[in-house]
């Protein structure tokens, strides 16, 4: 486990050049691909939101930490998907339609990566329409909504109620973030949680995919 | 006092009748003028009407071509994509500089040749003609990191100055120098100051602000200052990290965000002249007037004098204009 050691490192460094090769090497020598991720990626990631959060880390570290992960986690999916592990949660995710900004939205994809879960991103300016339909044909639990402009917040409303019309709105907990939403915005829309910061995000997907 | 007096006399240090009020106002104005958002972006003469009847109605002390921050990169050859009624963007899939050998091949564009850029340099044009005697006309540029971030996309340039940082700075040197011709069309053509916006500067920490972003802020503000303008600072988010910087930059006005006034203050020394900074969704859309004279009578004692009336960042579309009018009311019923 020393190697896979080092794979907690270069994913906290970013170093995603290590972070293959270490995984690469640690799989080779039989290390359980299931412990690699609970054991050194998870931690890693955790690690580098508690930086992000106590501003020891900035977007640029927490991109390529992101970056690195994914690398190892690239090797690791198929060996997991082959046993049939299941994910913390499988989360459909994505920038409302008319907004184009993502930065937001790719820190909470990659930090709920970096948490466990199953991340299906749907890029920038998804419909309401595309989000019901990808959460139901994937099994999701969770749908994240991102969204930068006042102007764009009404997508959110209206993935909710396209949820409601399809009656399906109980089978998906909804969260949304952005920097013009708040609290009370996600009350009044009716999602089930609203997080002002991507390390946040991934406490409250925890929270929302908990089973009951 | 006409509100151009009012202005550069606040600058100077001069006596002034009440504060200065300069909030940022871009859909809000375009609502407050019945014209769609996509018109305003588009079309210098629908944003200078709109300034105008927003300015005139809550005495507002300047008016400003400030719009969407994809002008530069469209012309550089960005794919741009437009909406009806919200700003413009810059479409990151199809970034300017998605292969960084692009760079080599990027030629500056002519502000005055035909583009998003020569609209705004019009809209500077024909606020001169308007109303260049009694508001201020605030031009506008990118700042070194929001505009590199636009060229090259935002995601790519946060690990670019990472993986490759001397990639970064020449993306930054040919930004720079495209700024600035930008900047001296705008101030030729009336601008009076020239408003940098530099939005991406608060995603990156202080290491990475002092060591690649600050060198680059500072030629422009310097260069800015060699063309006769004075400037004004705004990087969106939270900067409580980088205010050090931001106030060794020698601006005329720091707009502050998301960061604490008080702290602004100790951190740029009694001289500077802070801008904000009550929260635009909280307080200003969706607060009380009461609240938003409450806060904005906080700001003003966290950095009185050297203080002018806004908010954090644009006011909000929706916002209700009995908050709008708080503020008007705040700063006319004070001084300084």
């Amino acid at each position: 486990m020393e190697n896979a050691k080092r794979l907690y490192e270069a994913v906290l460094e970013g170093d995603a050049k290590t972070a293959r090769s270490v995984t690469e090497a640690a799989l080779a020598a039989g290390v359980d691909p299931q412990k690699l991720v609970t054991e050194q990626m998870i931690p890693a990631m955790d690690e580098a939101g508690r930086r992000f959060e106590c501003n020891e880390f900035f977007v640029p570290e927490l991109l390529v930490s992101a970056r690195a992960m994914k690398a190892a986690l690239e090797l690791i999916r198929p060996l997991l998907a082959a046993r049939g592990a299941q994910p913390a949660g499988r989360v459909v995710i994505g920038t409302v339609k008319g907004d184009l900004h993502d930065i937001g939205k790719n820190l909470v994809a990659a930090m709920l990566e970096g948490g466990g879960f199953e991340v299906i991103d749907l890029g920038v300016d998804v419909s309401p329409e595309r989000f019901v339909a990808t959460a139901r044909e994937k099994e999701a639990h969770l749908i994240a909504l991102s969204a930068l402009l006042t102007t764009t917040m009404p997508s959110m409303q209206a993935t909710v109620e396209a949820l409601q019309r399809a009656g399906l709105r109980e089978r998906f907990k909804v969260m949304i973030g952005g920097a013009p939403i708040t609290q009370k915005y996600a009350d009044e829309i009716g999602a089930d949680g609203y997080s002002e910061n991507a390390a946040g995000a991934v406490a409250l997907a925890r929270r929302l995919s908990a089973p009951m | 006092m006409n509100s151009r007096e009012r202005f550069f006399a606040m600058l100077d240090g001069r006596p002034v009748d009440s504060l200065v009020l300069m909030p940022i106002t871009m859909m809000y104005a375009a609502d407050q003028a019945g014209v769609r958002y996509g018109d305003y972006a588009a079309d210098h003469r629908v944003l200078v009407e709109a300034q105008i009847v927003t300015a005139e109605k809550f005495d507002l002390d300047y008016v400003s071509c400030i719009s969407d921050p994809g002008r530069e990169a469209a012309d550089c050859g960005a794919v741009v994509k437009f909406f009806p009624d919200q700003p413009p963007a810059i479409d990151e899939q199809q970034a300017r500089l998605a292969d960084k050998i692009e760079l080599a091949r990027l030629r500056a564009p002519d502000p005055l040749g035909g583009g998003r850029m020569h609209d705004r340099v019009r809209a500077a044009a024909l606020f001169k003609e308007r109303v260049g005697y009694s508001k201020v006309i605030e031009g506008w540029v990118e700042g070194p990191c929001a505009e590199a971030a636009d060229l090259r996309g935002i995601n790519s340039l946060m690990m670019d100055f990472i993986d490759d940082p001397a990639f970064v700075q020449d993306l930054f040197a040919f930004v720079i120098e495209m700024e600035l011709r930008f900047a001296r069309a705008q101030i030729e053509a009336g601008a009076d100051i020239i408003g940098v916006g530099d939005a991406a500067a608060s995603l990156v920490g202080p290491r990475i602000y002092e060591e690649i972003v600050w060198p680059w802020e500072k030629r422009l503000v310097d260069g800015l200052h060699a063309l006769g303008a004075r400037v004004r600072l705004h990087i969106c988010g939270n900067t409580s990290r980088i205010l050090d910087g931001m106030g060794k930059l020698g601006c005329a006005i720091v707009d502050l965000d998301l960061a604490s006034m008080a702290d602004g203050r100790a951190k740029m020394g009694p001289d500077q002249i802070l801008l904000g900074n009550i929260h635009p969704v909280h307080v200003v859309k969706n607060g009380t007037p009461e609240a938003v004279t409450a806060a904005i009578a906080a700001c003003h004692r966290e950095c009185a004098p050297r203080f002018i009336v806004g908010a954090g960042c644009e006011v909000p579309r929706g916002t209700p204009a009995e908050n709008m009018m708080a503020l008007t009311r705040y700063a006319r019923e004070h001084r300084p």
